[in-house]
């Protein structure tokens, strides 16, 4: 027998048949089994502070497609952190945010306050199922408690499918609650930190007329848009608009900013205080695209807030398959801010106070990369085991502010080191 | 003239809409590559939390991925 | 109870260099899952999948088995069946396959054999009889829809063309999904590659025929996509000195005249390459110049 249509071309045509049949979704003897990512992680700077964080998360797929997630995070946090007061070349003395005793630091040292240690755990939960035909629905809620600080949260977020589910919009809200209650009570705010001798009578006393209260908190409502965008075969893009408000305490209890005289001598260490109100927008971009030789990953985020941050974020992963299965992937992250208005490194003493006014070098203008480096292997069974290691440096700059007098001579924006070590096992 | 131009914008708009139409996107059966967990979003959410962890308490934005977060006082 | 029945269903792992072979029984083939990796747990695993989803399709669409949904939709032949979406799609690329065919790929020819016993005898129907059996053939005769099928009483369906074929496909489809390592799956010589190997180097594959001399066995290289081959090794009937091949032209229910012995097709997917070569070889003396025109890469025997 001869075919008529000879010409025809059946490779186009073969190709949409055995195509739709190959996407079909035959019943695969689906499992209902519980998906385990267990993790440790350690953060180190350099003569500061270090981290430890450990992760359990449980995904449970269920055979009609809803999916719980539940996640237990445990970190302890020692070492020291800067306290926003200036360099001096002069040893300076502070009292701990608790009142109770005193540190020292030396002449030229960055002032580190070395009281802290904390240990947090935080329970995650998530809930997400397919609703009517091409939407997903998911809410969870979120529970974090550590010695004087407590957050929850709750959030929803629906999503659609169109066009065959090559294009998702989402929407999205959170709701957070926090409150902080430090030891030793909540600063009043500019008040000057009192030093002396923390076993005079009379020292309490003056501690606690910087005192006003014993807790504060905070409540944050995030919204979150989003379009998901499948190009082609090979690539997929994602664009997020997030709205995030915060009204309350977002004050640091913990910083202080110096006073100094007209040669930079710092006179007196005040609480630092910031607005009551952020209002935070948030771009953020997403591509992956498979070559034939690996996976690329990359997004941007711009943010901006009232506060007068700006922020650009940039975020490469490349991810190179072996034939055996095992995996490396090189990681670069850059991140550039600019400074809250009410940012300052140090406050003359002969000018009048501020309002707002903050020298936590992480709301000034800032610098950062990350370089860094994941190997992972498959070991048989869909177990998965993964080592990352990151490099993490931040340059914090001066927002203008001209050194004055001794504060020339001292390094006001010291540089930091970090490495972030990783080891993960899926099963 | 008016009318003409018009028209013109129609055909740009119609032709703009059809592109759209035919080149983005796969057929189910094209998402040999996309269904692959590497090609998630996300694909590492471990990692991702607790990149969102360091960050959050590092620098002065959270967020953007999904909610910003909070959650914590860290230092 | 049927599992009862199919005792012998075991995959063997064997270590070869570079990888392991698993392998195992299935659609009256030899099946083997070639995986380059050194770990043995997971090769196991892959060849675990295939090897289940193989037996999945046998045990669904194998006439051979009387608890099979195929022998169900033939048993109710003039019933209304209810049918899966997995069976529908099946359908769908037959229907497909028929339409591209002109009518010459059709899956509901099967009842021919009833006929016509390619044993090597010289065993050839009468014409009467073979008639009469074209009454029950004819895809155009049937209907379906997303969820049923209707066929009349007497007719029979039989995906002996497309399951083997279907089954490499799903099986390269499921281990993809859990595994970025390079692997070849070859069910009884319909086979396809995925993945690239070390040093991009080929898939080498030797596609033998029992009654040829070795050495007219087709050596295929193999970086990408699928080959099956159609032929018709001891499938035929000699009389008068007249061979008649295994290849049944469905509209005259008589042989193909002059079919290469076999012929080996090269396409994206296995059941593309299956469909190719069995289209070929019902163009008889023509198969070769068929495949030259549609500019598909093949091997043939004569």
């Amino acid at each position: 027998m001869q075919l008529k249509a000879k010409k025809t071309n059946l490779k186009a045509m073969l190709t949409t048949a055995s195509c739709a049949l190959l996407g079909s979704t035959a019943n695969v003897s689906a499992q209902e089994t519980w998906q385990f990512d267990t993790a440790i992680m350690h953060y180190a700077e350099v003569d500061r502070v270090s981290a430890t964080e450990a992760i359990i998360a449980g995904t449970k797929t269920f055979n009609n497609d809803e999916v719980l997630s539940l996640k237990l995070t445990i970190d302890a946090l020692t070492g020291a952190s800067p306290n926003g007061a200036t360099t001096q070349p002069t040893p300076q003395t502070f009292t701990r945010p608790s009142g109770n005793g005193q540190y020292n630091v030396k002449a030229g040292d960055t002032p580190l306050d070395d009281t802290f240690h904390d240990t947090r755990v935080q329970l995650t939960g998530q809930w997400t199922q397919p609703l009517l035909k091409d939407y997903t629905v998911s809410v969870g809620g979120n529970f974090s408690k550590e010695y004087d600080y407590m957050s929850a949260s709750l959030n929803g977020n629906v999503a659609r499918d169109f066009n065959k589910k090559n294009t998702t919009l989402s929407a999205g809200m959170a709701y957070a609650y926090d409150v902080i209650e430090p030891e030793g009570g909540i600063p009043k705010p500019l008040s000057e930190m009192v030093v002396g001798d923390s076993n005079d009578p009379n020292f309490n006393d003056d501690f606690n007329k910087t005192r006003i209260g014993s807790d504060e908190s905070k409540s944050t409502i995030d919204l979150l848009f989003g379009v998901t965008q499948v190009i082609n075969r090979q690539m997929i893009v994602q664009l997020n608009y997030s709205y995030s408000t915060v009204s309350g305490y977002m004050t640091d209890p913990f910083k202080i900013i110096s006073s100094v005289n007209n040669n930079g001598e710092s006179q007196a260490y005040l609480y630092e205080n910031r607005p009551d109100e952020r209002t935070k927008h948030a771009f953020f971009g997403q591509t992956k695209y498979h070559f034939d030789s690996g996976i690329l990953d990359a997004s941007y985020r711009y943010m901006t807030d009232d506060w007068q941050i700006d922020s650009h974020t940039f975020d490469f992963r490349y991810l190179i398959p072996f034939t055996n299965g095992h995996f490396i992937e090189p990681h670069f992250r850059m991140y550039t801010q600019s400074a809250a208005e009410f940012y300052q490194p140090f406050i003359a003493q002969d000018e009048a106070k501020p309002n707002f006014v903050s020298a936590d070098y992480r709301i000034g203008e800032l610098d950062t990369y990350t370089v860094g480096l994941k190997y992972g292997m498959p070991l048989g069974d869909g177990n998965n085991l993964s080592f990352r290691l990151e490099y993490y440096h931040q340059t914090p700059k001066d927002n203008g502010t001209q050194a004055i007098g001794v504060l020339k001579e001292v390094e006001l924006y010291e540089q930091v080191d970090a490495i972030i070590a990783q080891v993960t096992y899926s099963f | 003239m008016l009318i003409v131009n018009r028209y013109k914008v129609l055909v740009a708009l119609s032709v703009v809409g059809m592109s759209g139409c035919s080149s983005l996107g796969v057929e189910p059966w094209e998402r040999d590559l996309l269904a692959k967990k590497e090609m998630a979003l996300t694909s590492a959410p471990i990692d991702a939390s607790l990149d969102d962890h360091i960050y959050f308490s590092k620098e002065a934005t959270s967020g953007g991925r999904s909610f910003g977060g909070g959650g914590c006082g860290c230092n | 109870m049927s599992n009862m029945v199919k005792g012998d269903r075991v995959v063997k792992c064997l270590a070869r260099k570079g990888g392991f072979t698993l392998s195992f029984f299935s659609m009256a083939s030899l099946c083997e899952v070639l995986i380059d990796t050194d770990n043995e747990a997971l090769a196991t695993e892959l060849g675990l999948i295939a090897a289940n989803e193989a037996w999945r399709i046998e045990d669904k669409y194998s006439r051979y088995d009387s608890n099979s949904l195929c022998s169900e939709i033939n048993e109710k032949a003039g019933e209304v069946v209810e049918i899966d979406e997995e069976t529908f799609n099946l359908f769908e690329f037959s229907n497909h396959c028929y339409d591209m065919s002109e009518g010459a790929f059709d899956i509901t020819s099967g009842i021919l054999r009833k006929a016509w016993h390619f044993d090597g005898s010289d065993n050839v129907p009468s014409k009467k009889c073979v008639e009469a059996l074209l009454q029950l053939v004819g895809w155009g005769k049937v209907s379906y829809s997303v969820n049923s099928f209707f066929m009349k009483k007497g007719m029979e369906i039989d995906f002996g063309g497309l399951g083997k074929e279907y089954a490499v496909d799903r099986a390269v489809l499921l281990i993809s999904k859990v595994a970025n390592i390079p692997f070849l799956v070859n069910y009884g010589g319909d086979l396809a590659v995925h993945g690239t190997r070390k040093n991009d180097d080929p898939w080498q594959v030797g596609i033998e025929h029992p009654s040829f001399d070795a050495s007219q066995s087709t050596l295929v290289t193999l970086r990408t996509g699928a080959v099956a081959t159609s032929g018709d090794a001891n499938r035929f009937l000699l009389k008068d000195n007249h061979r008649y091949s295994h290849i049944l032209d469905v509209v005259t229910g008589w042989p193909v005249k002059n079919p290469p012995n076999s012929i080996t097709v090269a396409a994206p997917q296995c059941i593309q390459a299956g469909f190719l070569a069995t289209l070929a070889l019902i163009q008889g003396v023509d198969a070769e110049n068929f495949l030259k025109e549609q500019n598909i890469l093949h091997w043939s025997i004569r």
